[in-house]
C-alpha cells in the first residue's frame, strides 16, 4: 500500500493518506474558489482512519446554506489548508490535491458545480462526471 | 471601477481599482502548494491602486532565484488575499483570482510553468501564452 503525504508550506503540518483515494473531485464554487484562490479547488478523499495528522493546526468552520459544516484545518505559520472533514462526506478526510508530495492522478472522478466554472478552463478526460 | 477581495471569513479585504498589470495561472509546484488545487490564479496592479484592510499573517518564501515573496493571509480563516513578489514584480500587488467576490472579471492571458501542468486540465483562449 502506498503512502502520499500532504504538507504545509512551511512544512510543520502534515497528513499522510494510505492508499488509493475513495474520490478525486473538482470543485467551480464560489467558496472552493475563496479557498483556493484559484479558479476551482480540487482534493483527493479518504476514509478517515487511512489519514493521520501531525502538527499544528488552525481550525475554521463554514456552515453551507444547507446547515452542513466543514471545518477546514490550516497551518497557523503558513496559510496552507492541509486537510478538512464533514460537508457531504462526514467520514472521510478531504487533502487539497496541491498539498500532496505527488498531486498528479491519472484522471479526476467528478467536476462539480460546473455551472460557476471559468470559460477558460477546459476540462479533458472521459472518466469525468460533470454536475452542474 | 473597483473590484473587491476578502478572505472566506471577510474581514481581511483588498480593493482594486483600474486594469491589472498582469493576468496568469502558474502550474508549478509552489502554487499548487499554495492554492492546493491544479494551478495558481492571480492578477497584478501597481501597489498605489490596492487598498488592504483587516488583519493578516505572513508567510515569506525566498526561491531558488533568491526573490522574496511575501503571502498575506486571514489568521481566522487561512484564506490568503494578496502577496508581493519582490524582486520579480517590484511595486505590484498580487492578488489570488478566486478571493474576488466576483472572479469571472479578469481571463488570464499567461498560463506558465506548463510543465507541470496536470494532464485533466487545459487553460483555453486564443489569447492564451502557454510556457512550460
Amino acid at each position: 500500500m502506498t503512502a502520499n503525504t500532504a504538507t504545509c508550506r512551511c512544512g510543520q503540518l502534515r497528513a499522510t493518506a494510505e492508499g488509493d483515494p475513495v474520490r478525486v473531485s473538482i470543485c467551480h464554487c464560489l467558496a472552493c474558489q475563496k479557498r483556493s484562490g484559484s479558479a476551482f479547488s480540487a482534493q483527493a478523499r479518504w476514509e478517515a482512519h487511512c489519514v493521520k495528522c501531525e502538527g499544528e493546526s488552525r481550525q475554521w468552520v463554514r456552515t453551507a446554506d444547507s446547515g452542513q459544516q466543514t471545518t477546514y484545518h490550516f497551518c497557523p505559520k503558513c496559510g496552507s489548508t492541509v486537510y478538512y472533514g464533514g460537508g457531504n462526506f462526514p467520514d472521510l478526510v478531504a487533502i487539497p490535491l496541491g498539498a500532496l508530495e505527488d498531486p498528479y492522478f491519472e484522471y479526476i472522478d467528478y467536476s462539480v458545480w460546473e455551472r460557476r466554472k471559468h470559460p477558460w478552463v477546459r476540462l479533458v478526460g472521459e472518466h469525468i462526471e460533470h454536475r452542474d | 471601477m473597483s473590484h473587491a477581495a476578502s478572505c472566506r471569513c471577510g474581514q481581511l479585504k483588498a480593493t482594486v481599482t483600474g486594469v491589472p498589470v498582469r493576468v496568469s495561472v502558474c502550474h508549478c509546484l509552489n502554487c499548487q502548494k499554495r492554492s492546493g488545487s491544479a494551478f495558481a490564479a492571480q492578477a497584478r496592479w501597481p501597489a498605489e491602486q490596492v487598498a488592504i484592510e483587516g488583519r493578516s499573517s505572513s508567510f515569506e518564501k525566498i526561491s531558488d532565484s533568491g526573490n522574496r515573496a511575501t503571502f498575506y493571509f486571514c489568521p481566522e480563516c487561512g484564506s490568503e488575499v494578496h502577496y508581493d513578489n519582490n524582486g520579480r514584480a517590484d511595486g505590484q500587488i498580487a492578488i489570488p483570482l478566486g478571493a474576488f467576490d466576483d472572479p469571472y472579471f479578469l481571463e488570464p492571458r499567461f498560463s506558465v510553468w506548463e510543465e507541470r501542468k496536470h494532464g485533466w486540465v487545459e487553460i483555453a483562449g486564443d489569447a492564451v501564452d502557454h510556457m512550460d
